[in-house]
């Protein structure tokens, strides 16, 4: 069986489609007269981190050493004793630690669609490409990789393009150049929490000036000034659980919608620090809840009748004042119509896909979703539910999922990274693990 | 050993000792305190029966309670007396705070120095929190008649998280951090109440002119609160005379029960003061 695309990104006209399987990423040109698909561009992380951990090792090591020889170890009878040198050994995780997965965990556009970034897990980077539609054998290049100390999580980048901000699991964000030649060697952070960064997101206030906003696991967005990132603008208080995405559309650049481990989808007015609604999903998902939605044994109630459940991603287009989304291991996309002025957020349509939606993406000016689904029981068919705006409601296009399926069966039947056993499977759900549980 | 459990202090005397403490607690933690009903000379908390361990993890996810935002505040509990029944509003706000409190030394020790300013220690370990109350209660209780030490409290709080959730911006005029864990380990220095990232966040609690004071005896830690204090935009250092001349930095020096024990083996101090600079135009 072929894997399940776990993350998908899309130019801003939908001609040009981003796919993530495990470690790699493979591009799409869709034309649009006859939904026909081409491989475009493809690159596979074939990054050995042995050497990097193997430096980190060593390092410790001598760091360790260093300290010993300062505190001056000594046997009984005051002689020094003898400092081992034995070689770094690389660890390696014991039965029952969590399995490494060499993989992509998602990728972003530029706003120009001119750069593609890429954030991956265990090595912790970030992977930079230029776009270059010149290049008929692979529209990827790689320009550089940028490592991070810990785990980046969210990204973004300026409007100008310019620079690129990464938030990390760590709490901190850092912000790059995106035409820089090298890689930053020890990147400094320009913002942190003390929680996990969930999001981040850049916006303008009335008078042209940046902000960049950042989610995190204990209930906060804040709103800090851009590059002046040490003045902090304000907080937006309201989330009771965790936030795991944020939009900022671009035809009310005050607005933002955010959500995540809680049933309601906040719409703000960011620049008075004002909730503008709250719409409760609770009723809507309902019929689209599994028993994986169970809560964990650990926390789960007397009755075992606790359900928990999570919105993944909000996504908006560019001119239609509309936001989708979807909650995770659900097969349910939901489309909401924005008042512009009141910010009020009101149901327009739900939309049932075959299988769970593992990611969104949308194509801004066209208005077409794409949602990559969890399809490891379908014997490779609906691996992408493309759906699309046709007279004011939104329908999904049967026929250009069929096109893309039997396309992506003749392309990757025989492809090695993409085939897989059942067992090969990359993690597709990450938000749930998001929510906290107090220890003590 | 099991947890909780003490050779020389049996855990079920403990237990019991907590457990009427507790009970004290919820009694008399958020009201005012009437003098026909404290008679008797209320105890002084006994600190042995209070002991643990000496760090707390600020990056876990405890069950805390906090505010959802610094309007959802109810400070009506923690400064009774400050309470204007017929406004139905408080009389004062907190202007002053201790992040990581401790055991309350310096709190007690400014309270009669600012009878006019409500005082907040912070403290990330339950038990230290609870001996910091049951000392409140009991002064209180015991200084019914001159309404001493109602303008201080303590909450049990992580201030590296939360903070934004209890003060609005440009609240506080003082800040104080006094002798606090010094995570020695370079892997652990983002645990330190002092960092870069955190210091932006403290900008913005307090008001320009706002004081923030450190004071270590660990003078590695001193040195890198100064340098990521005096590298911050927000922040610039003061004198060694406006050090001296500062009633805050004396009390502080000797007031808290790190302080004194650092007294008692003859160690040193290290004290830096920093003032919140205006912000700057946005650019």
């Amino acid at each position: 069986m072929i894997h399940p695309f776990q993350s998908v990104a899309s130019n801003s006209d939908g001609s040009l489609l981003f796919f993530v399987i495990k470690n790699s990423i493979l591009v799409y040109s869709v034309k649009d007269s006859n939904d026909e698909f081409k491989l475009v561009g493809e690159w596979s992380d074939e990054a050995d981190s042995t050497a990097i951990i193997k430096e980190k090792v060593t390092k410790e090591q001598q760091r360790q050493l260093a300290e010993n020889t300062a505190k001056k170890l000594k046997a009984n009878d005051g002689t020094a004793l003898p400092q081992e040198h034995k070689e770094a050994k690389i660890p390696k995780p014991g039965q029952g630690a969590p399995p490494i997965y060499q993989y992509i965990r998602n990728v972003k556009l530029s706003r120009d669609g001119k750069w593609l970034f890429a954030c991956t897990d265990s090595d912790k980077a970030i992977v930079m490409f230029e776009i270059s539609a010149e290049d008929k054998n692979n529209c990827l290049r790689l320009a550089k990789r940028q490592r991070l100390p810990k785990r980046p999580n969210a990204i973004t980048t300026t409007i100008d393009d310019k620079q690129l901000i990464v938030a990390d699991k760590f709490g901190d964000l850092y912000s790059f150049g995106v035409n820089d030649d090298q890689p930053c060697v020890n990147p400094e952070p320009i913002l942190g929490h003390v929680s996990l960064l969930t999001d981040v997101a850049i916006g303008l206030d009335s008078n042209g000036k940046q902000l960049v906003f950042t989610s995190d696991r204990d209930e906060h967005i804040r709103i800090t000034h851009f590059p002046q990132s040490f003045i902090i603008d304000k907080w937006l208080f309201g989330h009771k659980e965790f936030i795991s995405t944020m939009c900022l559309p671009v035809w009310a650049p005050e607005l933002l919608f955010s959500a995540g481990g809680e049933s309601s989808i906040f719409s703000w007015n960011w620049q008075t620090g004002e909730l503008l609604d709250r719409f409760n999903i609770a009723e809507l998902i309902q019929p689209f809840l599994t028993e994986n939605h169970l809560a964990p044994d650990r926390f789960q109630n007397k009755e075992g009748n606790l359900i928990e459940y999570s919105v993944s991603k909000i996504v908006t287009f560019d001119s239609l004042p509309l936001i989708a989304f979807f909650i995770e291991a659900t097969k349910a996309i939901f489309t909401c119509q924005i008042n512009r002025d009141s910010g009020k957020i009101a149901l327009k349509q739900v939309l049932e896909v075959p299988y769970n939606v593992v990611s969104l993406a949308c194509a801004e000016t066209t208005g077409e979703l794409i949602a990559t689904l969890d399809n490891q029981n379908s014997h490779d068919k609906n691996f992408v539910a493309f759906i699309s705006m046709d007279v004011d409601k939104f329908h999904i296009n049967q026929s250009k999922q069929q096109k893309f399926d039997d396309f992506i069966n003749s392309r990757l039947s025989d492809n090695e990274i993409a085939n897989i056993e059942q067992e090969g499977i990359y993690p597709l759900y990450h938000v749930a693990s998001l929510r906290k549980r107090g220890e003590h | 050993m099991r947890a909780g459990m003490s050779l020389d202090d049996p855990s079920s005397r403990r237990q019991s000792y907590r457990a009427k403490k507790e009970e004290n607690r919820k009694e008399l933690k958020h009201v005012k305190i009437d003098a026909e009903v404290v008679a008797e000379k209320v105890e002084l908390p006994k600190k042995r029966y209070y002991r643990q361990r000496a760090h707390s993890n600020p990056f876990s996810d405890h069950q805390l309670e906090y505010p959802l935002s610094p309007n959802d505040m109810d400070w009506r509990k923690l400064y009774p007396y400050f309470y204007d029944e017929s406004k139905g509003d408080m009389t004062k706000e907190v202007t002053i705070a201790d992040i990581g409190c401790g055991f309350g030394g310096l709190l007690i020790d400014l309270s009669p120095a600012f009878p006019d300013k409500l005082i907040l220690g912070m403290e990330i370990r339950v038990q230290v929190t609870n001996y910091v109350e049951d000392r409140i209660i009991a002064l209180r209780a015991n200084n019914v008649k001159t309404n001493a030490y109602q303008n201080i409290n303590v909450l049990r709080g992580n201030a590296m998280k939360f903070l934004p959730n209890f003060f609005h911006q440009a609240q506080l005029e003082k800040m104080f951090f006094c002798f606090p864990d010094p995570h020695f380990k370079q892997r652990k220095h983002k645990a330190r109440i002092i960092t870069n990232t955190l210091l932006s966040e403290y900008a913005y609690v307090l008001k320009e002119g706002g004081i923030i004071y450190t004071i270590t005896d660990v003078l590695d830690l001193h040195e890198w609160m100064a340098k990521h204090l005096t590298e911050h935009p927000l922040f610039e250092r003061l004198s060694q005379e406006w050090e001296d001349q500062d009633e805050c930095v004396k009390i502080m020096r000797h007031a808290t029960e790190e302080g004194k024990k650092v007294e008692r083996k003859k160690g040193d101090k290290y004290v830096a003061c920093f003032k919140r600079l205006p912000t700057p135009e946005i650019i």
